[in-house]
């Protein structure tokens, strides 16, 4: 298969598989709190019945910016799950692709940040400066954790060199260097905040400002953010999965799981790490405060991130 | 800005904007509130500096209501003002009945409406848990508590019938008997719901839960008495208080030494969830004490409804129960014709709304959720009515003084 055709087949993919993923952390919320729970294709039928509402732009909205953010969103965010995803399957990456990801997957919440506070409603607003709080909050640990894998071993910002490191060592990054371990742990404590669940669902908490920067989304603007959120998070949990997690390198040199294999192990390991940093944290937390979670992630993500540059620098 | 100049130039005045404030308004419909009522909150960024709190969003002019009935339908008509304390609405308006007219209900009645106050305590404490754990966005707990309430709703379908308005109380008893089954069902699911109750304390102390109500919507001592709060919300401010100690009714009497009132000095949210966590414990001992001491003997009298509506007099009388929110008041004045002159209803929901103004005043927006449901509000208790011209989007309470007026015509 050609790389462009593969390309072009990673965009329905990443659609149809960061829904499921979605499907099924619900379903697995609904069983850890002792209920039924939605069919596992239930985002399907939601976002199909969302785009076949009406479209409602409040009188108060600049309504251009306000109909296009979610657009974005949703773009940008498909793009940066689907680089890794081609990533994974063509075997070559564009040199410092790393670094496109990043930004793609922080202009996804910059765009919902955006389209809430143009929507007039002081709601949005409040959920805007949350928001914005949150994002420099997790954004910062986040980056510099990813900085530490262009130390020791990689070299590299590039995503398949990582991916090719971790075949050549025959073990993931997070299992053979302690930098990497570190600079994992951090990314994972980063992923809740930035898939915006519970603890750290602060911007859009709906019992405190009522859906925050959504408040006045409805329709097909609602579903593409419903979409935007759903990939980005599989985006999150993918990417930690390239990058320090690489578990078809266990089996390299024992068994050819081949392409396929190792895509569906990528996946599978990709889902069971955000049922730990998504699904978990949702059923056991509470929701914090906007200064308790901003200490938090100010503190032991922070720290976590800068020791691991340290000792990749060190080359541990 | 060179728009024409309206008026004499004198007239312009200078006017101070202050972009910091923003003013929110926090319901009347809003997914923290289960009921209407409108909280106008000005807030800079998080900090909360001024709350207006507006009520009269479901006013159903029940006391109005209650005079153009008789007594028995009265009775129906006070067990629907509110949907979790029913009982003891009924409580307090049967109570004022029996006692203008002279009637004292057997004592296994009064046992039984003992009883059925204690279930109803429990159900609504845990009904607020699961309202006060959504508030702070703890969801698996908020399923949890509701879960175990169940429990107490199949109880009160097993003896009464019914899940919500349960129609337990009538004048001089009650309505329906407890049989020995039913004695077994409930004494079993008091040892079952005792060991979820012990569970849900625990995970109330979880850190996550412990950081969004410690020190948050702090009522002080002093405030609560100036205030006049009543029920948890005065007990978690250190206001000794409780109308089945003080004042005992029914089979108060008799569990006199069973009766341990719950209070914390702390006066948060936190204070106050936990007094009503360790109420639903002192519930399981009361109804324990109750099913052992139940006596035997008729539930209710031998004359008929109507026979005994009829000898009720011309009086009138004041009668107060410890509803799950606190101290419920009513004064009831008959007119000896089978109806009523007038029924006062004082919910506990009325006091305590007032103690929102001190305890948000300093917080942040995230913890208005928590802090409202902390005192537990039902607000369809305790409206009034506004009445709002659309022409220049006036809106004006009336009170009680005015409404009076109005339907006398003038007279008063």
């Amino acid at each position: 298969m050609n790389t462009a055709a593969t390309l072009f087949l990673a965009f329905p993919a990443v659609f149809i598989i960061s829904l499921l993923f979605e499907g099924v952390d619900r379903k697995v919320h609904a069983r850890m709190q002792k209920r039924i729970g939605p069919p596992i294709i239930q985002p399907f039928y939601d976002f199909i019945k969302l785009f076949n509402k009406e479209r409602i732009v409040p009188v108060t909205a600049s309504s251009r910016i306000f109909t296009a953010m979610p657009l974005v969103a949703a773009a940008a965010s498909i793009l940066g799950a689907a680089i890794p995803l081609s990533n994974i399957i063509t075997e070559t990456s564009i040199v410092g692709d790393l670094i496109l990801v990043l930004y793609l997957l922080a202009m996804s919440s910059i765009a919902l940040m955006v389209g809430g506070s143009s929507s007039g409603n002081p709601y949005g607003a409040i959920g805007f400066s949350r928001k914005m709080s949150m994002v420099i909050a997790y954004e910062v640990p986040m980056l510099i954790a990813i900085v530490s894998l262009a130390f020791n071993p990689c070299h590299s910002l590039t995503i398949y060199d990582v991916v090719w490191t971790q075949i050549k060592m025959r073990s993931p990054l997070a299992f053979s260097y302690l930098s990497g371990a570190v600079a994992a742990t951090a990314f994972l404590l980063c992923i809740p905040a930035a898939a915006m669940a519970v603890p750290f669902d602060i911007p859009e908490a709906k019992t405190e400002v009522v859906h925050g920067i959504l408040v006045e989304y409805g329709g097909p603007y609602l579903a593409l953010i419903k979409l935007a959120k759903a990939t980005s998070s599989f985006a999150l949990t993918f990417l930690v999965v390239t990058l320090f997690f690489y578990t078809p390198a266990l089996f390299e040199g024992y068994v050819s799981l081949g392409h396929g294999g190792n895509l569906l192990l990528c996946l599978a390991t990709a889902l069971a790490f955000m049922l730990l940093t998504i699904t978990v944290p949702r059923t056991v937390f509470a929701r914090l405060k906007i200064g308790q979670a901003f200490k938090f992630y100010w503190i032991i993500p922070l720290m976590l991130s800068v020791a691991s540059v340290v000792l990749s620098v060190l080359g541990l | 800005m060179k728009k024409p100049m309206i008026g004499k130039p004198d007239d312009v005045k200078e006017i101070q904007v202050d972009y910091t404030r923003l003013r929110i308004p926090f319901g009347p419909v809003h997914p923290a509130l289960k009921e209407p009522v409108s909280l106008r909150v000005t807030v800079r960024k998080e900090e909360i500096l001024d709350v207006d709190i507006v009520l009269g969003h479901v006013h159903r002019g029940i006391e109005a209501l209650a005079e153009n009935r008789n007594l028995v339908q009265t009775l129906y008509l006070v067990e629907r003002i509110c949907g979790i304390c029913s009982h003891s609405h009924t409580t307090c308006y049967v109570q004022a009945l029996e006692e203008i007219g002279g009637i004292q209900p057997s004592e296994r009645a009064l046992y039984l409406r003992t009883l059925i106050f204690e279930l109803e305590r429990m159900h609504s404490h845990l009904f607020l848990l699961g309202i006060m754990a959504y508030e702070a966005g703890f969801d698996t707990l908020f399923m949890f508590t509701w879960h175990v309430r169940e429990n107490i709703l199949d109880l009160f379908e097993t003896i009464t019938g019914n899940r919500v308005h349960h129609s337990m109380n009538t004048v001089g008893g009650v309505r329906w008997n407890v049989t020995p089954q039913m004695i077994e069902k409930t004494s079993a699911t008091m040892k079952n719901v005792e060991k979820s109750f012990k569970y849900i304390y625990d995970v109330f102390q979880d850190k996550t839960v412990e950081k969004r109500l410690c020190e948050v919507g702090v009522l002080s001592g002093d405030e609560a008495r100036e205030l006049c709060v009543v029920g948890p919300t005065a007990r978690g401010s250190g206001v000794d208080m409780d109308v089945r100690r003080d004042y005992p009714y029914a089979a108060y009497n008799e569990l006199e030494g069973d009766v341990s009132v719950v209070v914390r000095k702390d006066g948060d949210v936190f204070a106050r969830t936990e007094v009503r966590i360790l109420e639903l414990l002192e519930s399981i001992n009361l109804i324990r004490k109750i099913l052992e001491k139940l006596p035997g003997g008729p539930i209710s009298q031998e004359e008929s409804l109507l026979k005994l509506m009829r000898k009720i007099p011309e009086d009138e009388t004041v009668s107060m129960v410890e509803a799950p929110r606190g101290e419920l008041l009513y004064f009831v004045k008959t007119n000896g014709r089978e109806g009523l002159w007038r029924l006062k209803v004082r919910t506990p929901t009325i006091p305590n709304v007032l103690g929102l103004k001190p305890m948000l005043i300093g917080c942040e927006i995230a913890d208005i959720p928590v802090t409202v449901a902390s005192i537990d509000p039902c607000m369809a208790c305790a409206n009034r009515i506004t009445i709002v011209d659309s022409a220049n989007e006036e809106a004006k309470i009336v009170g009680l003084d005015a409404l009076w007026r109005k339907r006398r015509g003038g007279e008063k």
